[in-house]
């Protein structure tokens, strides 16, 4: 083995708290230093991910005790596809923000990449355990970098959203407390496997009180409605590199959270029933309300939400086609709404109020962030050929293979609605005379190269899908064995 | 008539919640497999720790108490950035009154017994109640006292950060040599000693003692940052 699970959360520490020393000497190196770490973190997750591909799930356990006496961390196909995803978004957000916040002050941008790199570890570990109260201390740790890089700009606006985020955050740790407390006093553990083996001794009342506490204090995090009211405002205030971190990572691990919980602990049929549903009606709301947002980044906000509302109607289906289609359409919302974020916050970049009408005539000012814009645009909305066409087809085949015809017919009918809000934008960027009054920004370099490299991931997956199915059927097989996922983590000795 | 649908949902949810936790036997011994006896077992055989919660919080659910001191760290981090701008120079504090002569000798005389009593709160951590997350906020509110009663006391942002990011990377250094000596992370890897001597229990003395330092560094800095911040 090359490495171990446990570096994933211990080396980023390492980093975060070296930072303020290694800053008073050499200023650089608080920018260097993130950077590195999450490059060393990327290699050594994808050499982990080959192994654990040819070699079944690695299961570290930490201090020593085993399971379920102790905490341990699982590194299998599904979470470790998952951990490789945030850290290469994770890689790209710090690659954009590695010039952006030149013109701010040292301390502040010190800050700035303490809080980014804990954020993308939160997520990280939120994926990585195998404890259900390790899990609550990540979300912890989100949480905090989430609401301090909300507020990063200090103004009026910013620092309500951040408010806001932070009285829904705070809310939902007492509600996932609530649903621990519930468990350890029926099960004495907190070990995820040791719960999955012994749910069916709890008592129906505390099973469902646990797992609606659960599903509400996780789906704040996940976007699912109607708790996500804080969603919009955080998007549209929090730096751009930001909110593609908190679209691309951060919701990530909330909808893997509320999964895990759904597939692996809990033996209620009804929560799969359940899951569509509320995707349905997160699908509904989110993709409506775009539809009449005036400013770009609360529309790419609720067109966010309203894909994540699709991931849980998938996970809903509850079969592994229905699973895989889930992963896929997370690996593509990842990688598209990461690059509209970047290149919808340059096309707006000088504008005052952010509204969608002033990236009219932007098309011969800036050709590279709108034709990147574009391919975003067509990919989300699942055009062949690109990377979205797939995710959304595989979906509506899982869904017509588990006899969802309904589901299908709504799915195509949102799918218009979304098609109308992206093609307004792309059809002001290109046909539209131009604003006077917005100057055109030229991305950095940094930048630039971050959108290209997403840019071309979506056109190569558009073409060669089979690059990333392989290892999507390996992770929903992983995610759908539950007898495996107990055994594994309870026979592990030290 | 929005609010008292709003109270009625409340005082649903409120009977709600107080049905479901009023059946619970909190405190009974009803676990049939649960992890209590063998913590129990554990902490004296295994650990020779005389503290069980020390023994819970440090080792059995350590990596839980670095999440928790990252958390704290992140909070004290986030603070400031935020209020970056809204800092004071040191000699700028305002102080609406004064405190008096009394209070300035009586806190010079407690502020040395106060820090003391922290440090030996977090050093006997694995002996008696207590132990780093206490130690610190003791040690942090004989600063706070310090501060309230001389308006001109300051405290080195640069002293309190060296501190504080010493007591973190030393935390996860033991974790890691525990993870080079014994195989994994946060693992004991120093004799354990006998119960109840002072150097007993292998690591985990060490560890809450680290996390006593940096608890107390960052409460210190967020009390300062606090009171440093500007009115507008």
């Amino acid at each position: 083995m090359v490495g171990s699970p446990v570096l994933f959360i211990a080396i980023p520490l390492l980093a975060a708290f070296i930072i303020p020393l290694l800053g008073m000497i050499w200023k650089e190196s608080v920018r260097i230093l993130p950077g590195l770490v999450l490059v060393y973190l990327l290699t050594l997750s994808i050499n982990l991910l080959g192994y654990v591909l040819d070699n079944g799930p690695i299961i570290e356990i930490i201090a020593g005790w085993t399971p379920p006496w102790g905490i341990n961390l699982v590194f299998s196909a599904f979470s470790g596809f998952l951990v490789t995803l945030m850290l290469f978004l994770g890689l790209l957000v710090w690659i954009y923000s590695y010039r952006f916040k030149r013109n701010v002050d040292f301390e502040p941008a010190k800050k700035y990449f303490i809080l980014l790199m804990m954020l993308i570890t939160g997520s990280v570990g939120i994926v990585l355990t195998g404890d259900i109260f390790n899990q609550f201390v990540f979300i912890e740790i989100v949480g905090i970098s989430a609401y301090a890089l909300t507020a990063f700009y200090t103004g009026r606006d910013s620092a309500e959203a951040s408010f806001k985020y932070l009285i829904m955050g705070s809310l939902s740790a007492g509600f996932l407390l609530l649903a621990i407390v519930i468990l350890y006093s029926q099960l004495g553990t907190l070990n995820m496997a040791d719960i999955a083996r012994n749910i069916h001794t709890v008592k129906p009342v505390y099973k469902i009180t646990a797992l609606i506490f659960f599903i509400v204090g996780l789906g704040i995090e996940a976007e699912m409605f109607p708790l996500n009211g804080w969603a919009p405002d955080v998007y549209s205030q929090a730096p751009g590199p930001v909110g593609a971190a908190f679209a691309g990572i951060v919701v990530k691990s909330g909808v893997y959270a509320i999964i895990r919980i759904v597939y692996t602990i809990f033996d209620i049929e009804g929560a799969f029933d359940f899951l569509v549903i509320i995707g349905l009606i997160t699908l509904l709301f989110a993709e409506t309300a775009a539809i009449k947002q005036i400013r770009m980044k609360r529309m790419l906000a609720y067109s966010s939400i309203g894909q994540m509302g699709l991931v849980l109607v998938a996970f809903g289906i509850g079969t592994e086609a229905g699973v895989f289609a889930a992963l896929f359409l997370m690996f593509n919302h990842a990688i598209i709404k990461s690059l509209l974020f970047y290149a919808g916050s340059y096309l707006v970049f000088n504008s005052k109020e952010k509204y969608i009408n002033d990236v009219s005539g932007l098309g011969k000012s800036m050709p590279i962030t709108s034709f990147l814009f574009a391919l975003g645009a067509f990919a989300i909305v699942g055009l062949p050929p690109f990377a979205g066409f797939w995710s959304k087809l595989y979906f509506l085949i899982a869904a017509a293979d588990s006899g969802m015809i309904m589901i299908i017919a709504l799915i195509l009918i949102v799918s218009i609605v979304e098609i109308v809000y992206y093609f307004r934008v792309v059809n002001k960027i290109y046909f539209s005379k131009k604003e006077a009054h917005v100057v055109p920004q030229r991305p950095t370099f940094n930048a630039l190269f971050s959108m290209i490299v997403l840019g071309l991931i979506v056109i190569i997956i558009g073409f060669f899908p089979d690059l990333i199915t392989g290892i999507l059927h390996d992770a929903s097989r992983d995610l759908m064995d539950k007898t495996d996922y107990i055994n594994n983590v309870l026979s592990i000795t030290h | 008539m929005k609010k008292v649908i709003v109270l009625l949902l409340l005082a649903a949810f409120g009977y709600y919640l107080a049905a479901t936790f009023f059946y619970i036997d909190f405190g009974i011994s009803h676990f049939t497999n649960g992890v209590r006896d063998y913590y129990l077992a554990h902490t004296v055989n295994g650990l020779s720790v005389a503290n069980t919660v020390t023994s819970i919080v440090v080792s059995f659910r350590g990596f839980d108490t670095l999440g928790e001191v990252t958390v704290l760290f992140l909070a004290a981090s986030a603070l400031g950035s935020i209020l970056y701008k809204r800092r004071h120079k040191y000699e700028e504090r305002v102080v609406l009154f004064p405190s008096s002569r009394i209070v300035q000798a009586g806190s010079k005389l407690l502020f040395p017994a106060i820090i003391l009593l922290g440090v030996y709160v977090f050093i006997h951590g694995h002996l008696s109640p207590g132990g780093g997350f206490q130690g610190g906020t003791i040690i942090a509110t004989g600063f706070l006292l310090m501060l309230l009663a001389y308006q001109d006391y300051h405290v080195s942002h640069n002293i309190l950060s060296i501190v504080e990011s010493m007591a973190g990377i030393l935390f996860v250094t033991f974790g890691l040599l525990g993870f080079i000596g014994g195989g994994t992370f946060l693992e004991n890897f120093l004799p354990v000693g006998e119960l109840g001597d002072l150097f007993s229990g292998g690591v985990v003395p060490i560890i809450y003692i680290l996390v006593g330092f940096k608890v107390g560094a960052e409460l210190t800095g967020v009390i300062y940052t606090v009171l440093n911040e500007k009115d507008i």
